[in-house]
């Protein structure tokens, strides 16, 4: 292959979906321009509700919307300590796995009709699946970090890892029963009324579990900061930290494009010009929805306070996973009534 | 099940308080390098020291809860003057009330965020000079608190 023979075939690998919609769009890139902005969404609305200005002097004329970028450059020059005690090969291991954990559903996640990175009939659950794993390398962080506040950190984990995904797993399932298939793309195809009206309880159970289990801000029992100091992160400093902090923003993004496909009818109405230009880009409805729903979820943090562990438990075993079965049944009863 | 929906009720009325407040915002405060807020008459701010009066009994140190204000004492000057130290001071105004001279002053300045811990430890000479506000010396417009009977607290141009 000569040089003129290179470009082309660089392009076509780029804008194939495979590479296409997990690096750029809605992929990692895209979810880090998300990140940035939803951060400082976030302490911007959080500082409207509580009658204050919010980050504001790092381009003051734009408000403030570059803090994340500060923030995240002055994370990138402090030191990273690793502790004597700790076990130091899962200590380094963990973070990656879970940032590799975060990034995986993006392979997943359909951007347009006919545009998806893996085309599986099981996109739903394999999804669901690498989300749900990434509690275990937070497991992996508290114990290797061989510290008191870490293994609570790590316990609380556990305990909100079952509790809620079960829940997103069960209302997810719901919704898989309703349009009779497990694949993304099918179901946003089959959604003639959005799934958030076909069966609400669903879209509610999922909503809850969605921001609990990505444990944001202040929902973040599992980092507990004024109890647990930053639980299973405790011990890390410098860039890693400021990943432990992505991670739960990463993992709400891509829940957020899952609830979007599953309730909120995905890309539809799809932009019929963009479509034809390139595939890749048409999904730009899906993405304006998630990014929609995510600053409602960020909206969430100015209202409530911090749950306890056990209020958080309690009302996750005996209300919602109970109103997530409610859900399935409602599920079954629409599809055997024969609306779908 | 009643309370369950009970307390749903109250969420969703969490919620709509929030979104009130999201975008019909009700700011209180100011910004303040560049905006600062006049205090009233007799506000317990920084302490201005009056050495000329001073008869140097050491009450106020005495009297320090907080153990802020401290008598230096130097080979001449055996029974020493007052210095005081603002990493410690609670602007209680207790040294204020019991010098016998009127030595001591509180001021409106209130000012207290330094660049350093030992900016904040003044002695007797610095002590007796008079405390200036960074903000206002840097042309910070002056705002003052109003009263409003529908937002609460607004602060206008004076
Ligand atoms: S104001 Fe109170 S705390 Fe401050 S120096 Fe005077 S007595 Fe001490
Ligand atoms: S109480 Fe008043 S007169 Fe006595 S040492 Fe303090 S400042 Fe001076």
């Amino acid at each position: 292959m000569d040089v003129a023979g290179v470009l082309p075939w660089v392009l076509r690998l780029l804008l194939s979906p495979q590479v296409f919609a997990p690096v750029v769009f809605p992929g990692l890139a895209t979810a880090l321009v998300v990140l940035l902005t939803v951060i400082w969404a976030e302490r911007k609305i959080a500082a409207r509700v509580q009658m204050r200005v919010g980050p504001l002097y790092v381009t003051r004329r734009l408000g403030g919307v570059l803090q994340m970028l500060a923030d995240g450059t002055r994370y990138m020059f402090q030191e990273f300590i690793i502790p004597v005690t700790a076990d130091r090969v899962p200590f380094l291991f963990a973070p990656i796995l879970a940032l590799t954990l975060a990034i995986i559903p993006f392979a997943f996640i359909p951007s347009a009709p006919g545009f998806s990175p893996i085309k599986s009939p099981y996109s739903l659950p394999a999804a669901l699946a690498a989300i749900s794993a990434i509690p275990l390398s937070v497991l992996l962080m508290g114990w290797a970090s061989n510290n008191k506040f870490a293994i609570q950190g790590a316990v609380r984990e556990a305990f909100m890892g079952l509790a809620y995904e079960a829940v997103v797993f069960i209302s997810a399932l719901s919704m898989g029963v309703l349009y009779g298939t497990l694949d993304l793309e099918e179901a946003v195809a089959r959604q003639w009324l959005p799934g958030i009206v076909l069966n609400p309880v669903a879209a509610f159970t999922f909503f809850v579990g969605m921001v609990m289990s990505a444990g944001r801000l202040p929902f973040d029992i599992v980092e507990g900061e004024q109890e647990i100091v930053a639980g299973p992160f405790v011990e890390y400093s410098g860039i890693i930290f400021g990943i432990g902090m992505g991670l739960a923003y990463l993992k709400l993004y891509s829940l957020s494009l899952l609830y979007t496909l599953l309730f909120l009818s995905g890309w539809e109405p799809l932009v019929a010009p963009l479509y034809s230009v390139y595939p890749g880009i048409a999904g730009i409805f899906l993405f304006v929805k998630a990014y929609l729903l995510m600053l409602f979820v960020a909206f969430l943090r100015s209202v409530y306070g911090r749950y306890r562990l056990d209020q958080a438990l309690r009302a996750g075993w005996r209300v919602f996973l109970p109103l997530s079965l409610i859900s399935l049944l409602i599920s079954v009863v629409v599809k055997v009534v024969g609306c779908v | 099940m009643s309370r369950q929906l009970a307390s749903f009720k109250l969420h969703l009325r969490a919620v709509a308080t929030g979104l009130k407040y999201l975008f019909l915002p009700n700011r209180i405060t100011v910004y303040y390098p560049e905006e600062y807020i006049e205090l009233p008459e007799g506000y317990r701010g920084l302490i201005r020291y009056y050495p000329d009066r001073c008869i140097q009994c050491g009450l106020c140190a005495m009297i320090c809860p907080a153990s802020a204000m401290k008598m230096y004492r130097t080979k001449t000057d055996r029974k020493g003057r007052p210095g005081i130290n603002y990493q410690r001071c609670i602007f209680c105004g207790f040294c204020v009330d019991i010098c016998p001279q009127n030595a001591l002053e509180t001021t409106k300045v209130h000012d207290v965020a330094y660049k350093s811990l030992e900016e904040m430890i003044l002695p007797p000479e610095k002590f007796s000079q008079e405390p200036i506000s960074p903000a206002v010396a840097g042309g910070a417009r002056k705002l003052k608190p109003v009263f409003d009977e529908e937002r609460g607290l607004r602060h206008e141009r004076v």
